[in-house]
């Protein structure tokens, strides 16, 4: 090993075995824990009991009863359908922020930057909370459209306490994880590209389509994962200002440990949730190296 | 020397520590300061807003609580985990105090680990100027459940988001018990509750109490207390109604808070002298006047509001069909989330 070499390891090796650990053990425990039986007070029971009755050891039951039953695996479609939209969304949302903050002057863009992750000063919880106040029923935005659909004679909807108000709080709190990786994608493009496609005949549209947005893909897959990743596994927006039928994979995770004590079939859940991301965190880098 | 000495006890003992682990809200400030004053301790208390918070932070492993008041089914749960330490009867003379009702409960025969506290009742709460304009009747679970009346109140009601407790509501409707665990009358409850949802404006577990006092929610599937409270909030913001409660005759759910000790508590001494302190009628009687809860102490009925004493949806008249609720086993549980995320889908 030569001294740069081992240099490396030394600087890269503490890092990558924190990540390694924080990752890999959680993950062991967690399929472990999702192969036992329930305790009866809630935990996990022995893997080894002298008493021969007891449940011990190592099963599957948990993913059989997943798997037994339609609904579980229907939560686990529609947040993945609201991950989807909410990723769309962000993404249609972000891309004109993104190419706004690129392509203004080099002077101006830290503080355009500053201002997308300003919103992240205030916490988190109190942001999905201003949103309680702002869709509540006596809001200013409440009595607006409700007053609009009474010109045109509908009954008044409730906007807090359902899925379109999860969507956009949802939107709300990941468009800076979109904007961001776009912006440091089309911040580096090279403007002598489109002064090219220009001399050749491309108009803006052209430009955009086969040009920029081509280039940019990388950017979008980073920001895509960045999105879609965290808001999979989401519970507390859906908590606070989702209706009853809102419910996500975070959420029915969080009541299988809170309140049925079934440890077992809420790490089954939290497995099956980690096989979904790592497969599209896999699929999006596969597709972001294509591209790259 | 001796002096100093001396001093240097006398600051130790005043910085006596009871740690209890509490309800939100479920003792008056000023029980607490004369409690204080009178062991030359301080009392440090940490809050929980429900069972299973508290029973999932116990079994995280959290310790160093010389007291906890859990309601009878986690009582019985944490007796069964050994997590308890016994009582020593010896130093709770006042025990005697206890209404002989609420003594001996299956959760805890010969209370060898709790003592009462106090008690809900889960019931009906409802704005009568606006129930009796509609002409609704109040006394049966039927108000809730049946879409014949509830058309007539469409999302003006809500009812209590625990899978326990409007299971245990649907059940007594149906005329099982609370505590019933056959999975064909659970399915049965199920789909009550299933066809009476479009009707219910929201599953709440706590602005239902603001609601109500607003004026904006009509009729709760609710905790006595909590509906106590919705009155006073009426009153005291001048609204032109009142909110009461009422007991359904098929019968409700009675949740007995005790107080127990916890094995990991460093002050036993301290927390059998805090219980025979809750003990007496007077101090027993301030957390009654302050949020309106049932108490179970016979001394403290003198102490005691009339219009709480005499208001028979805090102290039920003997003979009401109530129950508390068992601890379900592993097994019931994983049916019963399966069941509740059903209801919460469709």
């Amino acid at each position: 090993m030569t001294e740069r070499c081992r240099e490396k390891y030394l600087v890269a090796g503490p890092p990558f075995l924190f990540l390694l650990l924080m990752l890999a053990v959680p993950c062991v425990i967690t399929l472990i824990a999702s192969m036992s039986y329930p305790g009866e007070f809630g935990g996990l029971a022995p893997f080894i009991s002298k008493d021969t009755h007891a449940l011990h050891g190592l099963t599957l039951e948990t993913y059989l009863f997943f798997f037994s039953d339609f609904i579980y695996t229907e939560i686990f479609i529609k947040s993945i359908l609201m991950a989807a939209g909410t990723t769309l969304i962000c993404l249609m949302m972000a891309y004109p922020v993104a190419l706004l903050i690129a392509r203004s002057p080099k002077k101006r863009r830290n503080m355009l930057v500053l201002l997308v992750i300003l919103p992240f000063a205030s916490n988190f919880l109190i942001r999905i909370y201003a949103w309680m106040i702002i869709l509540g029923p006596q809001s200013a935005l409440s009595r607006l459209v409700n007053g609009i659909l009474h010109m045109f004679g509908q009954a008044p909807v409730h906007l807090l306490f359902s899925s379109a108000a999860v969507l956009t709080a949802l939107v709300y709190v990941h468009l800076p994880f979109m904007v961001l990786p776009l912006y440091t994608n089309l911040e580096k493009h090279d403007p002598a590209l489109l002064d090219a496609a220009q001399d050749l005949g491309a108009n803006a549209w052209q430009r955009f389509c086969q040009v920029t947005f081509p280039l940019s893909l990388p950017g979008v897959f980073a920001g895509s994962a960045l999105v879609f990743i965290p808001v999979l596994g989401v519970f507390a927006i859906p908590e606070i200002l989702g209706g009853t039928g809102d419910m996500m994979i975070g959420n029915l995770i969080k009541e299988q440990f809170l309140v049925a004590r079934d440890w077992p079939f809420g790490a089954t859940l939290s497995v099956m949730l980690t096989t979904i991301l790592l497969l599209i965190a896999w699929l999006t880098s596969k597709a972001g190296a294509i591209h790259a | 020397m001796w002096r100093l000495l001396l001093l240097l006890v006398g600051t130790a003992q005043a910085e006596d520590l009871l740690y209890l682990y509490n309800w939100n809200n479920y003792i008056a400030d000023q029980t607490i300061e004369r409690f204080e004053a009178e062991c030359a301790c301080h009392v440090v208390q940490d809050y929980y807003s429900d069972n299973e918070e508290m029973l999932a932070k116990l079994a995280a492993g959290a310790t160093g609580y010389d007291l906890v008041i859990p309601t009878g089914n986690a009582t019985e749960s944490l007796i069964r985990q050994h997590a308890l330490r016994p009582l020593d009867k010896r130093l709770l003379p006042d025990l005697k105090n206890i209404d002989a009702a609420y003594m001996n409960t299956v959760f805890d025969p010969g209370n060898q680990y709790s003592v009462p506290y106090a008690y809900t009742l889960t019931l009906i709460g409802y704005n009568p100027n606006k129930i009796r304009e509609l002409g609704l009747p109040v006394d049966s679970w039927a108000v809730i459940f049946e879409p014949r009346y509830l058309e007539k109140i469409k999302g003006r009601v809500t009812v209590l988001d625990s899978q326990r407790e409007l299971l245990a509501a649907a059940l007594k409707y149906l005329g099982y018990s609370a505590n019933d665990t056959e999975e064909a009358h659970w399915k049965q409850a199920r789909d009550l509750i299933i066809r009476a949802k479009p009707y219910w404006a929201a599953f709440n577990a706590s602005s239902y109490i603001k609601e109500l006092a607003a004026g904006n929610i009509w009729l709760v599937h609710g905790y006595s207390s909590d509906i106590y409270q919705a009155d006073q909030d009426a009153q005291t913001s001048g609204r032109a109604f009142r909110i009461k409660a009422i007991l359904p005759r098929e019968g409700a759910v009675l949740a007995l808070d005790s107080m127990v000790l916890h094995k990991s508590g460093r002050r036993p001494d301290l927390a059998h002298r805090f219980i025979n302190f809750m003990l007496d009628g007077k101090n027993s009687a301030e957390l009654t006047n302050l949020i309106g809860s049932g108490n179970p102490n016979r001394r403290a009925l003198p102490h005691i509001r009339p219009e709480i004493a005499q208001n028979p949806a805090i102290f039920p008249a003997s003979g009401e069909k109530l129950e508390m609720l068992k601890d379900l086993d592993r097994h019931q549980r994983r049916i019963l989330s399966r069941i509740w995320i059903e209801i919460k889908l469709r």
